[in-house]
């Protein structure tokens, strides 16, 4: 599991800075006319990339969230069985009470 | 799935899109603010309550500006009393006037037209009439 989050985390950093590439180049060119930047259009993408982002944040941590209280609930049926850490008398010191 | 699955989760992509955001606001940031070479210096001065400019050959304005399409221009802004706020708002120029210092903003007007010229933070008595008119005409040569 480890292995296929740290490939997603490379994969979502290669794709987001890939197409960033055109910038180190888009000064370079020497022919035509004159072209200058439209600041207009970089501010308002970079509003909308950014919008993006920060709704994929929400979305992540609200989901991750949402997920916990989902399976970590008293009635999901993997919680049948308690944990070996549940019903110690001690849980500090990971010694079980009598009748454990 | 582990115990620790949720957090890797949460916190490893998380991450990975701040890093996105850094990165991406970073180099677009330095697009941005980078001026071009051959950009003509515009001096424009802000008092209350009124714009005035001077081009690079002396030609001096109030309140109208008059620029060319196509080529790209560098403010240097200079203020006379107190705090204004330069603001194209059809070219996202927008850069604060402060006495004694002098702020820089550049922009290429792409289009024609007459564009408003306005005063962002408050001023004065009148510093909802501080306007001023932008006009970008076609380059003839």
């Amino acid at each position: 599991m480890k292995k296929i989050i740290a490939v997603s985390i490379i994969a979502l950093m290669a794709i987001a800075l890939v197409p960033q590439l055109h910038f180190a180049f888009a000064q370079e060119s020497k022919t035509g006319a004159k072209q200058y930047i439209n600041l207009r259009a970089e501010v308002w993408n970079e509003f909308f990339r950014m919008t993006t982002a920060a709704f994929t944040v929400g979305a992540v941590v609200s989901g991750t969230m949402i997920w916990l209280v989902w399976r970590f609930r008293e009635s999901h049926p993997k919680n049948k069985t308690p944990t070996r850490w549940e019903g110690m008398d001690d849980p500090t010191t990971g010694s079980y009470g009598e009748g454990h | 799935m582990g115990h620790d699955t949720a957090e890797w989760v949460f916190v490893g992509i998380v991450i990975a899109i701040l890093f996105y955001v850094g990165v991406d606001s970073w180099i677009v940031q330095k697009e941005v603010e980078e001026v071009p070479a051959d950009a003509e210096i515009v001096k424009v001065y802000g008092q209350q309550w009124f714009w005035s400019f001077e081009h690079a050959d002396g030609t001096k304005e109030v309140n109208t500006l008059h620029l060319k399409q196509g080529h790209a221009y560098k403010f240097e802004i200079y203020g006379k009393d107190v705090m204004h706020s330069f603001n194209i708002p059809d070219y996202v120029v927008f850069e604060d006037v402060v006495p004694g210092h002098v702020n820089h903003a550049w922009f290429s007007p792409d289009q024609t037209g007459t564009f408003p010229i306005q005063c962002r933070e408050y001023c004065g008595l009148l510093h909802y009439n501080m306007r001023g008119e932008l006009v970008v005409e076609a380059d003839k040569t």
